[in-house]
């Protein structure tokens, strides 16, 4: 429970006061950048906005179209949703188990830390362009190799069934971010638990499922949400690679937000749109945060119950 | 409890943070400074159509102490930096009272650049492009400033003219520059094949077709043709189609009419001989080399290629051996070209007009034109000074002037802002066709449907951009 400011000690409220000087930086770059903005998406929300005439106020009909009048959304909401639930579980997957390798006490594992980590601080253009290159059809890397096998590749982003998977394919290649938050989490267990349970008789798939993976849990709860927002929001690889086809398979929310914002300078439908995008990802996100009190475990509250 | 309520609300707000951020660094989109669209033309000398109207302000004679005007532009490969600071040199030479400050901005920032300073009033150019149909209404009207000079608006290509320097009725920019798309052939490899050259004024549709499956190579990846970049350009009109009613109305009887389907059909045609590069190969060849259908043509790997003026000039100082002809056309109507200009002006809020419309005449008259020509390579749009090109007695740019009399289907859709829109709500069919997902004889029916979605895009369109 907090105390008031009158009833704290001297020392106690210079260490608050330091505290707040810490972070006012950031709050008040919060309000002037992020807040404001907010605000004002809010408001342009409500209006008939082109950009570069005056606002118009018109009540809810961004929001009226959005549902009644524009086929658009609703492709681009689908598209988007299937891709979360197509790369989420990759991401998740893929990072937790690199980090499980680049946990292991091998000679020159800081030099593999560094080499898996590079995709992660590559430009997302740099990384679409390199992708567009390896999955090209005809002379791409990945169908020439499958070629001198005897199997005809797919056509990649340039099929409307396998675009969406290549683009969560390619979310994949940058999960070494992910993988060092999953490192940390993995080298704050005390490795007395694995002793006492190898001691125990447990084998290796014991002791990650039932040692690992409780412990990390506060990791993967928080690489969930993030990766979750991160699906949520893909636009890059579209943007770059596909424009959103063929046939709309890869026509992400984003990208819908971005057009009309940008090229149709529907400003305030575009404003509409990113609140409604913003209002599902709190949803989501509240949602996985209620479930964690199921599966994530804190140390701290453990110690507290005991 | 506190820990998770904290936890909450930190993860709230770092959701609500990224997702602005997101939204804040969003790419600003690409602009069209040195990319073809449309365009008109026809060598007729007539008058501009420009109906005369109340001026918004009346000119004065440019201002005795010296003023310095802002100038937006861009860089590109008929214009260099270093021409345009040329050319502003050359007219300051002139105009000792007025100083140009020339801004380069990228042209992938153009676009946005532009709509912000339109948008907000602040820190706009008095003299800049308004390629955007968006921006014209912040352009400033031109008749009080062309009857004042008694400038000869008549030099420009007419239909330029009309396309380029009019919005609703009004006088609000001037033509810079003349581009077109045509067919480039490669002589050499019609020679391989033993296939004698085109005639000058082109082939049908359906001989294309056929040409493209002689003259394609697929084992060795050479092509015999290119496919068209979008619908309802040159190939499309020659046939008959519109994407909709002329009175920006209806898309129904035009999207999915006879002439649009045939037109269609021609393009399943095309893409069925197996000649042409498939759209990966060419996406991925553009974007990641930077690599299109000129340096194919260039390297011998595409027979007949659509490309515009600037590959032209590339291919002449390649010493390729080419020659030019229009788009294929239907036997009914004949070819068509299409053929554009770059629409310039002067910012409606700008506090020196006087000196801004001294250095707009300057830039997009015949001086400016010319000193751009001959020291860049741009093509003028007044076909006075077009003939005086060094490239005057080339074949090939002989056979681009003679291009340029044809119909330009440019002037209809510069002419009808929406039309973009409705092709794009058709796009999926185009997708089809060049995905081969579709059989010839479903595209009728495909159209048919996608008319309802067209409809509601032409008619959200005409609200915003036509009755404003």
């Amino acid at each position: 429970m907090l105390r008031t400011w009158k009833a704290m000690s001297k020392r106690a409220r210079t260490e608050a006061l330091n505290g707040y000087l810490g972070i006012l930086p950031w709050v008040l770059g919060f309000i002037l950048f992020n807040l404001g903005p907010i605000i004002a998406s809010v408001y342009f929300s409500f209006t008939d906005w082109d950009i570069i005439n005056t606002p118009k106020f018109i009540g809810a009909g961004n929001y009226i179209k959005m549902f009644t009048r524009d086929p658009l959304f609703w492709k681009s909401l689908q598209v988007t949703l299937m891709y979360v639930a197509l790369s989420l579980p990759m991401k998740l997957a893929a990072g937790l188990a690199l980090s499980l390798l680049l946990n292991l006490k091998l000679k020159g594992m800081n030099f593999f830390r560094t080499v898996f980590y590079i995709p992660a601080v590559i430009s997302g253009v740099a990384v679409s362009l390199i992708w567009m290159w390896l999955l090209q059809p005809d002379y791409g890397i990945v169908n020439s190799l499958l070629r001198l096998v005897g199997i005809e590749g797919p056509q990649w982003f340039w099929d409307p069934d396998s675009a969406l998977f290549s683009v969560a394919l390619m979310s994949v290649w940058s999960v070494g971010g992910s993988a060092i938050i999953y490192l940390a989490g993995l080298q704050n267990i005390p490795p007395h638990l694995y002793e006492a349970a190898k001691i125990d008789g447990a084998n290796r798939w014991h002791s990650f499922w039932n040692i690992t993976i409780p412990l990390i849990t506060p990791t993967i709860f928080f690489q969930l949400v993030m990766e979750m927002i991160e699906s949520f929001k893909v636009f890059t690889q579209a943007f770059v690679i596909t424009q959103g086809g063929p046939l709309k398979a890869t026509f992400f929310y984003m990208l819908h937000l971005y057009q009309q914002a940008f090229e149709e300078f529907n400003m305030g439908y575009a404003s509409a749109l990113a609140l409604f995008l913003t209002i599902c990802i709190l949803i989501a996100t509240i949602f996985v945060n209620q479930t964690s009190n199921r599966w994530v475990y804190y140390e701290a509250e453990v110690e507290e119950r005991a | 409890m506190f820990k998770k309520r904290f936890s909450m609300i930190l993860s709230v707000l770092v959701l609500v943070s990224m997702l602005i951020s997101a939204c804040t660094t969003a790419t600003p989109t690409a602009t069209k400074a040195a990319e073809p669209t449309a365009a008109p033309v026809a060598v007729e000398p007539t008058k501009p159509v420009a109906e005369p109207t109340t001026p918004p302000a009346e000119p004065t004679a440019v201002p005795a102490a010296p003023v310095t005007i802002e100038w937006w532009t861009v860089p590109s490969e008929d214009f260099s930096e270093e021409v345009q600071r040329a050319m502003v040199a050359e007219f300051e030479k002139t105009h000792p009272n007025i100083k140009v400050n020339m801004t380069l901005l990228p042209a992938d920032g153009y676009d946005s650049k532009m709509t912000t300073v339109l948008g907000t009033g602040q820190g706009a150019p008095d003299v800049a492009f308004f390629w955007l149909a968006e921006w014209l209404p912040q352009a400033l009207e031109l008749e009080p400033y062309i009857a004042k000079d008694n400038f000869d608006t008549g030099m420009y290509y007419p239909a330029l003219w009309r396309t380029y320097a009019l919005f609703n009725g009004k006088v609000v920019a001037m033509p810079l520059s003349v581009g077109a798309n045509f067919v480039m052939y490669n002589k050499d490899m019609f020679d391989a094949k033993g296939i004698s050259y085109p005639a000058a004024e082109g082939v049908t549709a359906e001989e294309y077709v056929e040409l493209t499956g002689k003259l394609a190579d697929s084992t060795n990846m050479v092509w015999g043709s290119d496919r068209p970049r979008a619908p309802f350009r040159a190939i499309w009109f020659s046939f008959g189609a519109q994407p909709h009613s002329d009175d920006n109305m209806t898309v129904d009887g035009y999207l999915n009419s006879d002439a649009a389907v045939k037109a269609y059909q021609w393009a399943w045609d095309l893409v069925k001989t197996n000649g042409t590069p498939s759209t990966s190969d060419l996406e991925t060849l553009s974007k990641t080399q930077a690599t299109g259908p000129v340096e194919l043509f260039l390297a011998n790997r595409i027979a007949m290629s659509t490309l515009n003026q600037g590959h032209m000039l590339a291919a002449i100082k390649a010493g390729k051996n080419f020659g030019i002809m229009p788009e294929p056309y239907s036997k009914d109507k004949g070819p068509y070209v299409n053929a554009w200009s770059l629409s310039v002006g002067i910012y409606k809020g700008s506090k020196n007009p006087d000196a801004a419309w001294e250095f707009l005449k300057y830039w997009a008259g015949p001086e400016g034109q010319k000193f751009l020509m001959d020291n860049g390579t741009l093509f003028p749009s007044i076909p006075t000074v077009l003939a005086t090109s060094q490239y005057k007695d080339n074949d090939a740019v002989k056979a681009f002037f003679k291009v340029l009399e044809l119909p330009n289907v440019n002037e209809w859709r510069q002419t009808h802002k929406c039309n973009s829109t409705v092709v794009k709500a058709a796009a999926d069919l185009w997708d089809m066709i060049n995905l081969q997902k579709i059989e010839r004889d479903g595209i009728e029916a495909q159209l048919d449907s996608m008319v309802p979605a067209a409809q509601t895009a032409l008619d959200e369109c005409r609200a915003k951009l036509i009755t404003k």
